[in-house]
């Protein structure tokens, strides 16, 4: 163990110790920045410290182009870096990968509070949230007219529905003057009749740069705003109270721009589908009809008119019947009593008695009937009469008394 | 027509879910053959409607610029016009 170590050798030896270290190798450390210098290759160089001591802080570039903001002296930072020995001098040195700016925290609580405050007074209603119009006549949007939010916009909308209707009202989308700029522009849509629907978009960043969203006053507009809202701000992950006034927060500005925007073809599909459908309906509705007036042209129903017609001829024909029957019969009944008394008139002629073998005596001097022996005395002539002629006689004998 | 004058008043969205609610209707089959030849009828129209809805809306990309006024004017928008505007 006495072996002696070159220079070179120890700083190589403790920059492996550090490196070894699993607290070092990824150390978050709370500081203020001083001596900043940023060179031409990017990488930055500083110091951090506090009241009683420093370190040295190094930034190579591929990490320096990620911080969300310029590092400047006095500024208060967390950085989270590794531990390393810079093998040329010996020094100690911080190589950063990440920096905060120290204070969010405070931005955290801020937020949280207001969030709480504004959900209570009910600006995040979701029952005073407007729906989003299905195809907009024009569109509003709020944002930076330079960089990317509004080109992917408009690309977005281009290939949804080639002939949409976009106003951009220009604003300030971070700084001091953004949150009052983005209020101005919802209001000032509010007082047109211009859009149908209003974004209010920004792309990503930190959140400093996204603090304009957190504004009290322009939640309140947004809630306010009789034209529908949406909120495009900042990444999938990046919340804002914006977001939550808005009648609709989607988490990209390309995702504003599918979301206020249908596809064209798609609602033509749809038109010609219930167009389609119509047609189709008013052909099954006549076919239906065609059916079932074939049905009831062959059904008992149609045909029972003609059946009744039918039925009350024979009823007809059954009661002529039966009249006739009926008078047939009294006719009959009427003859045949005729003929009886005809008959009896016939028994009672004396013509009819007479052809029974009775004879009539009379007295032809006088014509009368001789009922009794004392109208003839003997030797007076008689006339009997029978059916069939007459026989003169002459009374020889009289005997009174009864025959038979 | 009435019934055109009613309808040009519909937005896309009215006139869509009228005309959903019309084909419904003939779907059902109730009514007279009269009914559902005017059914069919409002639908045409409806369809119609709905098309050139979508045709009626104006390719268009503006941005608004301040006439030094405070009044807003409606300029067309393309990098150039934002150039332009960074220039004043």
């Amino acid at each position: 163990m006495s072996a002696v170590f070159s220079v070179s050798d120890l700083n190589h030896y403790v920059g492996e110790v550090l490196a070894a270290d699993p607290v070092l190798a990824a150390v978050r450390v709370q500081g203020e920045i001083s001596g900043f210098k940023k060179y031409p290759s990017g990488h930055m160089y500083f110091s951090l410290k506090d009241k009683e001591s420093q370190v040295n802080c190094v930034a190579f570039r591929g990490n320096a182009a990620h911080f969300s903001f310029v590092p400047e002296n006095g500024m208060s930072v967390i950085i989270t870096a590794r531990a390393s020995l810079y093998d040329r001098d010996g020094r100690f040195q911080l190589v950063v990968y990440l920096m905060e700016k120290d204070g969010i925290g405070d931005l955290f609580v801020a937020f949280e509070k207001l969030k709480a405050r504004l959900e209570e007074e009910g600006i995040f209603d979701t029952a005073h949230k407007l729906a989003i119009p299905t195809l907009p006549r024009r569109i509003g949007v709020v944002t930076s007219p330079k960089g990317a939010v509004i080109q992917d916009i408009i690309h977005v909308l281009s290939r949804r529905f080639p002939n949409f209707d976009l106003l951009i009202y220009p604003s300030a989308v971070q700084g001091q003057t953004a949150a009052a700029e983005l209020r101005k522009g919802v209001e000032w849509f509010n007082g047109t009749d211009l859009v149908d629907v209003i974004i209010v978009a920004r792309g990503g960043g930190s959140i400093e740069d996204l603090w304009c969203f957190n504004d009290e006053a322009l939640a309140k507009t947004i809630y306010h705003s009789h034209i529908p809202v949406i909120s495009a701000v900042g990444h999938e992950t990046d919340f804002t109270i914006c977001d939550f006034a808005s009648d609709l927060r989607v988490p990209t500005p390309s995702a504003a721009a599918e979301g206020v925007m249908p596809i064209k073809s798609e609602l033509l599909s749809g038109i010609n589908a219930q167009t389609d459908r119509l047609t189709r309906s008013l052909l099954h509705c006549v076919a239906i009809r065609r059916n079932r007036l074939m049905m009831l042209s062959r059904s008992k129903a149609l045909l029972s008119p003609l059946r009744r017609v039918e039925s009350e001829s024979q009823r007809l024909d059954m009661l002529t019947l039966r009249l006739t029957h009926s008078l047939n019969r009294r006719v009959d009944s009427s003859a045949r009593r005729i003929d009886k008394d005809i008959a009896s008139l016939d028994a009672l002629s004396p013509l009819k008695v007479l052809s029974r073998g009775y004879s009539l005596a009379t007295n032809p001097l006088t014509g009368a009937c001789i009922t009794s022996v004392s109208h003839v005395s003997p030797g007076q002539p008689v006339q009997i009469q029978l059916a069939d002629g007459l026989i003169h006689c002459k009374a020889e004998k009289i005997q009174a008394g009864r025959i038979l | 027509m009435n019934q055109m004058q009613e309808y040009e008043k519909l937005s896309f969205e009215e006139a869509m879910i009228e005309l959903e609610s019309v084909v419904s209707k003939l779907d059902a089959g109730e009514g007279t053959l009269d009914e559902s030849i005017t059914l069919f009828q409002k639908g045409v129209l409806l369809s119609k409607l709905c098309s050139s809805r979508l045709e009626e809306i104006e390719k268009r990309v503006r941005i608004l610029t301040d006439d030094g006024l405070g009044t807003k004017k409606e300029m067309p928008f393309n990098e150039e016009s934002i150039t332009s505007g960074e220039k004043e």
